[in-house]
C-alpha cells in the first residue's frame, strides 16, 4: 500500500480483532530480530491496547507532573532557578506533547485522551498526586522523582514500537538537565544554611514514600505477562528499576549527611540487594485509586485549562480541517 | 467555595470544589489538524524529520515547530508540511525495496580491472 | 558618561517591565489553552527574564547592587515598572493582547538602542535582537489569527481586551524626568518618540486583526509606574515572587 495517508490512516483499537496466527508469527520474528514496529505495521490487539495505556498514561504524567512543580514557579528564588524551572515544567509539557503524538499513531485521539484523563478514566503516575508543600519538595521531585523516570525511560526507549522510542530519545536528553537541576538544587539546600538542610531533609522525609511507590509494585503482585516482555513492551520489571534507582541515587542521599525516613533502608552486602521497609502498598492503592491528597485537584486544575482554553482552540479550528494520524 | 491551593495560581483560578456538571465532550480536531516537522542544524545538512505537531494552518504550526522542536538545539531553519499531504511507502511494503542481489553492474565494486591490467602487462612485456 | 541618574532611570523602567511581564507570563506556564502554545509562552517568560537580568547586570556595573537583590530585594515603591505589566494575567485575550502591545513597543525601543552611545545598552539590544523579533512574530500572529481569522467571539474577546488594555499600554510612555538628558546624549531618542512610532506600527497588525484602536482622546494613559506609584496588584505579587528569596536574602538559593 502506498499513497496518500488517508489511505493508510492508523487503525484504532479493534477489540473484536482476532489475531491472525501467521501475522502474529511474523510479528514476533521481527521483534525478536532486534526490528522496530512501526504504526502501519499488522499489530496484535493487545500489543495496540497496552501501548496506548501506557503511552497514553506517561503523556499524562508529563503534563500533571508539571503541577507540582509549578506550584512554585511563581516564587522560584532568584533569577537563575526561576528561569531553570520554567524551563524545567515546559519541558515537561513538551515531553506531554511528543507522547500523545506517539500515542496517536496508534489510533486514538489527543483528545480522547485528553477526555480520559479528566474524566478520571485513564491514570497518570501517581506521585503526583501528592503536594509539593515547600521550594525544597520541587527541589526533591526533579531530582528524585525525574531520576526515577529516566531509569524508566531509558529502559523504555529501547523497547519494540518505533515512534515511542523516538520520543523517548528525544525526552531522556532533556531529562539529563532535569536530573542536574534538581541535584544542583538539592545540594545548594543540603549544604546552604540551617534552615535550607532543615527544609530539604523535611520534603525528602515527605517524598520519600512516593518515591519508593514511583516504579510499581513489587514483582510478586504486579502483574504483567511474559508476552509483554517478549513484545517490548515491559522493558525492565518494577523491582529491577527500584534497585537501579536505589542503587544509584541513596549513597548521594547519605553523601549530602541527609537521612531517609526507613531505618531498614540497606543494601545488603552478601546478595548486593537493596532492602527496605514495606513502603505502605495500601496507600499506593488508595492514592492510585483517587484518594490522594491532591488527585481531586490535579484533576480539577486539568479540567479549568482545557474549558478556559476553548475558546482559543474554537477560533483556530476550521470546517475544513480533517483529522490525520502524525506520521511517527 | 473554591480550591484553596498551595499553587497561587490556581488559588487565583478560583476553580469550584466540586464541578456541579460534567465538563462538556471535547470535539473532534479540538487539537487541530497534523503537521510534521524537518528541522535543519546547519546550512547544507539535510533536512531532518524531528516529529510532528498540532496546528491550525502553516504559520502558527511554524511557531510552534521553532519551540517544541527548535528550542533546545541549534537549528536554521524548519520546514513544516501537513501531514495530510505526506505520500508514503508504508513499511509494511519494505520488500518492494527489496531486488534481486545480481545487480552489481551499478556498483562501485562490481568494476575491478586489476586483473586485466596485470595479464596484459605480463603478455607484452619484452624480456630484458 | 556623566548623568548616571538618568541613565539608570532609563535601564531600571525596562528592567522592571521585562521582569514583571516574564513573571505575569510564566503564569501561564503548565496551564496554557495548547500544548504547543504552551511552550511557546513559557519560551517567551524565560527571554523576558534574561532580558531583565541582563539589564540588572548593567545596573550593576554602574555601582548598583547584584541582580537578584534588585529583582528580588526591593519593596514595591522602589520598581520603576508601567503599571500595564502588573496586571494579573486574565484570560488568554488579556494575556495575548498585552504582550503585543508591550513586545511591539519593546522592539521599537530596542531597535533605537541599537544606535544608542551607551556602548553596554547598544551591545545588549544587538544581543536580544532575535528573541524580541520572534516574540513579535508570535504576537502578530496571534493577533491577526484571533481577530480577523477567528471566531465572532475571539474577535469581540481580543477588541474588548484591546479596549482595556490599550490605555494601560500608553503607560509604557510616561515620560521621565530625563527625557532632554537622554536625547541630547545620544542615549536614547525619548519616549514620545518612540510612542509615535509605537501608534504607527501597532496599527498596521491591529488592522490585519480587524481590531479598532480606541481613539487616543478617549482614554487616560495609566502613568505613574515610572515614579514608583503602582496598582494594587504589584505588592501582592512582588510577595509572592520573594516568598522563598526572603526566608534568607544573604543565602545561595
Ligand atoms: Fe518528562
Ligand atoms: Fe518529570
Ligand atoms: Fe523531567
Amino acid at each position: 500500500m502506498y499513497g496518500n495517508l488517508s489511505v493508510i490512516d492508523a487503525q484504532p483499537l479493534d477489540p473484536n480483532q482476532v489475531d491472525d496466527p501467521e501475522l502474529l508469527a511474523e510479528f514476533e520474528a521481527r521483534i525478536a530480530r532486534g526490528e522496530k514496529i512501526e504504526p502501519h505495521d499488522w499489530m496484535p490487539r493487545e500489543y495496540r491496547r497496552q501501548l496506548i495505556r501506557m503511552i497514553e498514561q506517561h503523556a499524562h504524567s508529563e503534563i500533571i507532573g508539571a503541577l507540582p512543580e509549578g506550584t512554585w514557579i511563581t516564587r522560584a528564588p532568584g533569577f537563575r532557578r526561576k528561569m531553570a524551572l520554567i524551563a524545567k515544567v515546559q519541558d515537561e509539557i513538551g515531553h506531554g506533547q511528543l507522547l500523545y503524538s506517539a500515542a496517536e499513531t496508534l489510533g486514538k485521539s489527543r483528545e480522547d485522551m485528553i477526555a480520559d484523563l479528566i474524566s478520571g478514566k485513564s491514570k497518570y503516575s501517581n506521585v503526583f498526586n501528592y503536594p509539593a508543600e515547600t521550594w525544597a519538595d520541587t527541589a526533591v521531585i526533579a531530582w528524585l522523582i525525574d531520576a526515577g523516570a529516566i531509569i524508566n525511560q531509558v529502559a523504555n526507549s529501547k523497547g519494540s514500537y518505533g515512534p515511542y522510542c523516538r520520543a523517548l530519545e528525544r525526552i531522556c536528553q532533556e531529562e539529563s538537565f532535569h536530573l542536574k537541576y534538581g541535584y544542583d538544587n538539592v545540594v545548594t539546600l543540603a549544604t546552604g544554611t540551617p534552615k535550607q538542610r532543615e527544609m530539604v531533609q523535611e520534603a525528602l522525609n515527605r517524598w520519600w514514600k512516593p518515591i519508593m511507590h514511583f516504579h510499581g509494585p513489587p514483582d510478586t503482585v504486579s502483574v504483567h505477562t511474559e508476552k509483554l516482555t517478549r513484545w517490548k513492551v515491559k522493558m525492565a520489571s518494577n523491582d529491577e528499576m527500584r534497585q537501579e534507582f536505589l542503587n544509584a541515587y541513596v549513597p548521594k542521599i547519605w553523601d549530602l549527611g541527609l537521612t531517609v525516613p526507613d531505618p531498614n533502608l540497606r543494601k545488603n552486602p552478601e546478595t548486593g540487594v537493596w532492602e527496605f521497609s514495606d513502603p505502605d502498598w495500601a496507600e499506593f492503592k488508595r492514592v492510585i485509586n483517587g484518594d490522594g491528597p491532591c488527585n481531586r485537584e490535579r484533576l480539577a486544575v486539568r479540567r479549568m485549562a482545557e474549558e478556559q482554553g476553548r475558546w482559543v482552540r474554537e477560533a483556530l479550528r476550521k470546517p475544513d480541517m480533517k483529522y490525520v494520524t502524525p506520521l511517527s | 467555595m473554591t480550591i484553596q491551593s498551595l499553587d497561587p495560581r490556581v488559588t487565583r483560578a478560583a476553580i469550584p470544589q466540586e464541578n456541579e456538571t460534567e465538563m462538556a465532550p471535547i470535539p473532534p480536531l479540538d487539537q487541530l489538524e497534523s503537521y510534521e516537522v524537518f528541522h535543519l542544524e546547519t546550512r547544507g545538512d539535510h533536512p531532518v524529520h524531528v516529529g510532528s505537531l498540532h496546528a491550525p494552518n502553516p504559520e502558527i504550526a511554524l511557531l510552534w515547530a521553532k519551540e517544541q522542536y527548535g528550542r533546545r538545539s541549534r537549528t536554521v531553519s524548519i520546514w513544516v508540511v501537513r501531514t495530510e499531504d505526506i505520500s508514503v511507502i508504508s513499511v509494511e511494503d519494505a520488500d518492494i525495496f527489496a531486488t534481486t542481489p545480481e545487480k552489481d553492474y551499478r556498483e562501485a565494486k562490481g568494476y575491478r580491472v586489476g586483473g586485466k591490467i596485470t595479464a596484459y602487462k605480463r603478455q607484452n612485456t619484452t624480456e630484458p | 558618561m556623566n548623568d548616571t541618574a538618568a541613565l539608570r532611570d532609563l535601564l531600571l523602567r525596562m528592567a522592571d517591565d521585562e521582569l514583571i511581564i516574564a513573571h505575569r507570563n510564566s503564569e501561564w506556564t503548565g496551564l496554557g489553552p495548547i500544548m504547543e502554545e504552551d511552550i511557546a509562552f513559557s519560551s517567551i517568560a524565560q527571554d523576558k527574564l534574561g532580558h531583565s537580568l541582563g539589564l540588572y547586570r548593567i545596573l550593576e556595573s554602574l555601582g548598583g547592587a547584584e541582580p537578584d537583590a534588585v529583582a528580588f530585594g526591593r519593596s514595591e515603591g522602589e520598581f520603576r515598572c508601567c503599571q500595564l505589566v502588573e496586571y494579573p494575567i486574565g484570560g488568554y485575550d488579556f494575556s495575548l493582547m498585552r504582550h503585543f502591545l508591550h513586545d511591539t513597543a519593546e522592539l521599537l525601543r530596542y531597535e533605537m538602542l541599537e544606535r544608542s552611545s551607551f556602548e553596554p545598552l547598544a551591545r545588549l539590544a544587538t544581543k536580544i535582537k532575535g528573541e524580541i523579533k520572534y516574540h513579535l512574530f508570535h504576537a502578530n500572529t496571534w493577533i491577526a489569527q484571533l481577530g480577523a481569522r477567528g471566531s465572532e467571539e475571539s474577535h469581540a474577546r481580543m477588541q474588548s481586551a484591546l479596549n482595556e488594555v490599550f490605555p494601560l499600554a500608553l503607560g509604557i510612555f510616561e515620560p521621565s524626568d530625563y527625557e532632554t538628558e537622554l536625547a541630547a546624549e545620544g542615549i536614547f531618542p525619548g519616549e514620545a518618540a518612540l510612542r509615535g512610532k509605537w501608534l504607527e506600527t501597532i496599527a498596521v497588525t491591529l488592522e490585519k486583526g480587524t481590531l479598532i484602536l480606541p481613539s487616543l482622546d478617549a482614554v487616560t494613559p495609566a502613568y505613574g509606574g515610572r515614579k514608583g506609584y503602582h496598582t494594587e496588584h504589584l505588592k501582592p505579587l512582588l510577595d509572592e515572587m520573594t516568598e522563598v528569596f526572603r526566608i534568607d536574602p544573604s543565602a545561595e538559593w
